[in-house]
């Protein structure tokens, strides 16, 4: 059921091409302009993150069947430094890329679904999904 | 409310000349600028106060902190330039006895 | 969802006639809107979603400039939903935050309370005001057997919550020292060794602190780099600065302090006080020395804790309510 397309994250060209992808995939499950807008900039935060902070990565988008409902996964995979204290990453004004509302707690927001996993020195993994209304 | 720390650096001879006022909001800036600067081994240190008009307990405890790094490390720290209202605080709490301020400088002229 | 529904008929119709003629009451009906969807978390994006929508229905034959332009604004105003969302979050966190610290300072409160003694021929008074909601200014009385009450006045450098904490600290070494109680200038050598060794290095404290004695009227007292408190004189009506020199405690664990003593007549006064007190603000400058002695004695018909009360409603108003420092102001006047 799942249909999995991959970008690979290393030039900021890259987010541009994983938020394109993005956008076609909740285009085509017939997601409105506003979660098509949503799901994009959580895909470009999402990629923006792999690019400043592990510098290499991707990110995968999959479409989702779950008894009828449709929904779109977002997997962003990397082998950076990973994340030493999740909690707090996931705190509201922590982030430090700077700019109001940046980092992972707006994309848990944007998404109705967020997992992160992430060990130190070996990576993170953040799995985000939508679903239609 | 607004700080600008300007230094010359020398060898171990560090000039500050601190404009502006000292207090809970901007005593954090000056802190973060001279604390690992007064861990150096055997600094000497001069802060001209001079254009700093306010300063309140906060602004005493970063000179506090600095002081006891800088005795720490066998250096030494003068303060100079203090207004009146600087030099009762630090004349207040007793601190005037134990730390180089306003002493006039070798040479000057009282 | 029926509110969407409605807010989209109502937009609509705003929409519609602020487009027909552009009035005043119909730009207020568009600030109400707003409020109202505000209330409803609805984000700044699907107010432009909404607002194309309609525009579409409305002009079918819209230029797809105009379409376009919209995804643009759209795409842009994510980000303010974005950081108004965080905002939003914020502040719940904040309400939470501030509910524990009310906890906190009324824990703190508890801890710190202490009765004004009574006792015959001496009125006093004692006022102390956090500028934040935790106080890092302390005052403590005890009365003994001896005749005596011990009076300390103490504030730690810092506001908040970490002078807060330091101030808990204090106040148990001081009820774990009763024997030097009667000597300041022992209490204070004393209370140096535990706060330079137990708080950090970067906090200091100053104290002062006396005995009164009330058979022989006699006042020791000893300050470790307190701000200088009064004494005034009743018959020559004049205020004197308490002079006692002495480095704030926490700085040198070799620092003596020196005691000194100082007779009461009837109609003297003793004012203790923190530093703000002195550096009290307003929008001319600082509130100097000798207005703070006018205040004093203008009130000085009045009791002790009459005074202390009357000093901080003025003060406060001066500085239009907003306090910078945490203030304490202690009176000790002996009856005539």
């Amino acid at each position: 059921m799942d249909i999995q397309s991959c970008v690979n994250i290393q030039t900021e060209w890259d987010i541009v091409a994983a938020r394109q992808l993005g956008r076609n995939v909740a285009k085509e499950l017939g997601f409105g302009v506003v979660d098509q807008a949503r799901i994009t900039t959580a895909i470009s935060e999402l990629a923006r993150n792999i690019f400043i902070y592990a510098h290499k990565g991707r990110v995968c988008i999959e479409k989702m069947n779950d008894k009828g409902h449709a929904g779109l996964r977002i997997i962003a995979i990397d082998s950076g430094p990973g994340i030493n204290d999740i909690r707090l990453a996931m705190e509201d004004g922590y982030s430090t890329s700077g700019g109001l509302g940046a980092g992972l707690p707006g994309v848990k927001r944007l998404m109705d679904e967020f997992q992160i996993v992430s060990s130190p020195g070996k990576g993170t993994e953040i799995t985000a999904i939508k679903w239609i209304r | 409310m607004n700080i600008k720390i300007d230094l010359f650096e020398n060898d171990r001879v560090i000039e500050v000349f601190v404009h502006g006022e000292i207090d809970a909001y901007t005593a954090p800036e000056l802190r973060d600028i001279l604390f690992p600067l007064s861990k150096k081994d055997e600094v000497q240190m001069v802060v001209d106060l001079t254009n700093v008009n306010y300063m309140d307990s906060t602004g005493l405890g970063v000179f506090v902190g600095i002081f006891k790094n800088i005795r720490a490390q066998s250096g030494e720290l003068r303060l100079m330039g203090l207004s009146d209202r600087l030099k009762r605080l630090f004349e207040i709490t007793g601190l005037a006895d134990i730390m180089d301020i306003n002493s006039p400088i070798e040479g000057e002229v009282e | 969802m029926p509110f969407r529904e409605a807010m989209e008929a109502k937009y609509r119709d705003i929409l519609a006639k602020y487009i027909e003629e552009q009035k005043e009451s119909t730009l207020y009906l568009a600030q109400k809107f707003s409020r109202k969807s505000i209330e409803n978390q609805v984000t700044p994006e699907e107010i432009i979603s909404l607002h194309k929508m309609i525009l579409q229905e409305m002009y079918p034959e819209m230029p797809t400039y105009v379409t376009h332009s919209f995804d643009l604004l759209l795409e842009i105003m994510l980000g303010y939903g974005f950081a108004y969302r965080e905002h939003q979050s914020l502040r719940h966190q904040q309400k939470e935050l501030r509910s524990e610290i009310e906890i906190a300072a009324n824990v703190q409160h508890t801890l710190l309370d202490t009765e004004i003694p009574v006792v015959e021929g001496l009125d006093i008074g004692a006022i102390s005001v956090p500028a934040r909601l935790m106080n890092g200014d302390y005052y403590n009385f005890v009365q003994d057997e001896n005749q005596c009450i011990s009076i300390a006045i103490a504030d730690v450098i810092g506001k908040g919550i970490p002078a807060a904490l330091c101030m808990s600290m204090i106040k148990y070494a001081m009820d774990s020292l009763p024997e030097h109680r009667n000597e300041p200038s022992i209490l204070l050598e004393n209370l140096n060794h535990i706060v330079e060794q137990n708080v950090d290095p970067s906090m200091f404290v100053t104290m002062f602190h006396g005995i009164y004695n009330y058979e022989q009227h006699l006042f020791s007292y000893a300050s470790a780099g307190h701000e200088p408190g009064f004494f005034y004189d009743g018959k020559k009506k004049e205020f004197t600065e308490i002079t006692a020199r002495g480095l704030m405690l926490g700085i040198d664990k070799k620092t003596k302090y020196t005691q000194y003593e100082k007779k009461i007549e009837p109609g003297d006064m003793i004012i203790l006080l923190s530093d703000g007190v002195t550096e009290c603000r307003t929008s001319e400058g600082f509130v100097e020395k000798d207005t703070l002695l006018t205040y004093i004695d203008k009130y000085l018909h009045l009791s002790a804790q009459e005074i202390v009360n009357r000093i901080y409603k003025d003060l406060e108003q001066i500085q239009n309510f907003q306090l910078r420092d945490d203030f304490t102001l202690i009176i000790l006047k002996r009856s005539v």
